[in-house]
């Protein structure tokens, strides 16, 4: 009888053991879960960032180049002025020369 | 009895063993699928962004050189028709220099060539001209040829416009019609003399 007792309670202990693995094997695949979603949350927010700089230096050297386009488009405005000024009397001469059929 | 009871613990405990090890391998396979996964979708993220920044960067390169041509092409015309303008106001004071006698005759011959009829109206008109130069022009042309010196300029800027009695045929040879009729060898002069295109 004592034999018997000793052995319901041995097969008690071992099932404890077995239960207690698997709660520890649930907590392990329950960390491993929360691990995978902050790896994920920390892959996906740094690319994030990277894009929102990504797109940040763009558009600024894109800006950049635009006003680089400006001030050169300035410069031969610049320089159409000063063309004309020095040679519309000629242009007009020519014209009026064509225009007269000489 | 003792035997049985420590079997029956050690199956247990290697059982759980078992049990723990496979969710640590299960754990880390799920853990490294996650970060190769989410390196993936990382890599598409900026790869999308790249794609992205070339387009903002050739949107706003593309517009801006648009407008600065049109900048340009605005200032080049702005210049032309200032040109023309000059060209129109010294057309139509050409009455009082000396390239308008030879002018004139030409102008005249060129138009009477152009109708080709036995009989011919021509009428000149230009702002200044002294009636009498005009007047002894019209005494060299044929006999059956009418010559009518307008009190206007032909056209605002002055001209000469021949036609056959009946107005079948008329050549237009104002000023004006001439803008007209060389209107691109003009814009090539002008635009070349000014700018060297």
């Amino acid at each position: 009888m004592e034999a018997v007792r000793k052995i319901v309670e041995t097969e008690a202990q071992a099932k404890r053991i077995i239960e207690d693995a698997k709660l520890r094997a649930q907590e392990i695949l329950e960390s491993a879960s929360a691990e995978s979603q902050r790896v994920r949350q920390t892959a996906i927010s740094g690319a994030d960032q990277d894009k929102a700089r990504i797109l940040k230096e763009a558009r600024e050297k894109a800006e950049a180049d635009a006003r680089s386009s400006d001030e050169e488009t300035n410069a031969l405005l610049e320089n159409y002025k000063n063309l004309f000024e020095n040679r519309k009397e000629v242009a007009v001469k020519k014209a009026v020369e064509l225009i007269l059929g000489g | 009895m003792e035997k049985l009871h420590n079997r029956i613990l050690s199956d247990a405990k290697l059982k759980a063993a078992d049990v723990i090890r496979e969710a640590e391998e299960k754990a880390r396979q799920s853990v490294e699928e996650s970060r190769v996964q989410a390196q993936k979708d990382a890599d598409e993220i900026l790869s999308k962004a790249n794609l992205e920044a070339e387009s903002i960067r050739r949107g706003i390169l593309s517009s801006r050189i648009r407008a600065n041509r049109l900048r340009v092409l605005d200032e080049k015309n702005k210049i032309v028709q200032s040109v023309l303008k000059s060209v129109e106001q010294r057309l139509s004071d050409i009455a009082s220099t000396d390239q308008f006698q030879p002018a004139l005759k030409r102008f005249v011959a060129e138009a009477v060539d152009a109708v080709g009829a036995d009989d011919i109206v021509v009428r000149v008109g230009f702002q200044n001209a002294e009636r009498k130069s005009l007047d002894s022009l019209g005494r060299t042309l044929p006999t059956r040829t009418r010559f009518v010196v307008e009190d206007k300029s032909i056209d605002d800027l002055g001209g000469v416009v021949a036609g056959d009695v009946g107005g079948k045929m008329i050549f237009n040879n104002s000023f004006r019609a001439r803008i007209e009729r060389l209107d691109n060898q003009l814009l090539t002069t002008i635009s070349s003399t000014i700018f060297g295109e």
